[in-house]
């Protein structure tokens, strides 16, 4: 006998990586508490909802990506979401005792955030979960060619964007 | 390959989701109360059979629905019966009477013989 998702291990497991993946895409601290319930809600509804999954963390993020897409466009917020990353860096990555790395996260927060949000998402899943260009296109349900264009376009403008500090601190 | 740029970027370390959303969000899931669960639980063994078994029911009772008037709807069946029986029946009522009494319908043309033969008497006398 099989035994029903447990929600807190899934949470345990996999809130660390959707936590961020989702700020990242989002920008908003508000919207990802929003998606994360959502997603783990959706969990618990549905007991079956992750039989035959072989890569249940790949899942979750497919799971949360579309939450996250449902929001932006329940919201309106896809627009936005360009206009308003400059003056919403959101707090994305951990602080730094360094100034110099400080000032790099900050910068590489605002970087990220004047990318469109399905290219953020592949350069998140590709750099910070280390995902495959084909796990990359399951996750966003995307053929892996595009996966792989979107990433090297996004990376290109994210090198040119931070040239001047990444030249400076490297 | 990663870039030196790329692994500079992989470096840098994101936020860790606040501690106190756990308790929040898992608070807020259906799940997290077993209560809510327990005829899951009792599915659970093997939910493709109670499915299965659950489809079978319905198959029944449509083709039950579809094909039993008579069945389903005794009383509705009843009264068409009559209905359409009524008729026949004040027919065979007829016939009946007709022929259990015939010498009431027959009668008035058959009992004035008398008569005839009497204005036949008179016409001959005449």
């Amino acid at each position: 006998m099989s035994s029903l998702p447990n929600i807190e291990r899934l949470y345990d497991d996999h809130a660390s990586a959707l936590f961020p993946f989702l700020l990242n895409v989002l920008r908003n601290e508000a919207d990802t508490y929003d998606v994360m319930q959502e997603v783990f809600a959706k969990l618990a509804r549905r007991s079956g909802l992750l039989d035959g999954v072989r890569d249940e963390r790949g899942f979750l993020l497919r799971l949360a990506h579309n939450a996250a897409i449902d929001l932006m466009r329940r919201q309106g917020t896809r627009a936005r979401n360009y206009e308003q990353l400059a003056a919403e860096p959101a707090a994305l990555f951990a602080g730094s005792g360094d100034p110099d790395e400080q000032v790099f996260r900050e910068k590489l927060a605002e970087a990220l955030g004047e990318l469109p949000p399905d290219q953020r998402a592949i350069v998140h899943l590709k750099l910070w979960e280390k995902l495959t260009f084909q796990a990359i296109a399951e996750a966003l349900e995307i053929p892996p060619n595009t996966a792989a264009s979107r990433y090297r376009y996004a990376r290109d403008k994210l090198r040119e964007r931070l040239r001047p500090i990444y030249d400076e601190i490297k | 390959m990663n870039s030196d740029f790329e692994k500079r970027l992989q470096e840098q370390p994101m936020r860790e989701v606040p501690g106190e959303w756990r308790a929040r969000i898992l608070a807020a899931s259906p799940a997290a109360s077993s209560t809510s669960v327990w005829w899951r639980q009792w599915l659970w063994p093997c939910p493709q059979a109670w499915a299965g078994l659950g489809a079978a029911w319905l198959l029944i009772l449509g083709m039950n629905l579809a094909a039993g008037d008579g069945p389903a709807h005794p009383a509705t069946a009843t009264v068409a019966f009559s209905r359409q029986e009524l008729a026949d029946l004040r027919q065979q009522q007829a016939m009946l009477a007709e022929i259990i009494f015939p010498v009431e319908t027959a009668e008035p043309p058959k009992l004035n013989p008398s008569p005839r033969s009497e204005m036949r008497r008179t016409e001959v006398v005449v």
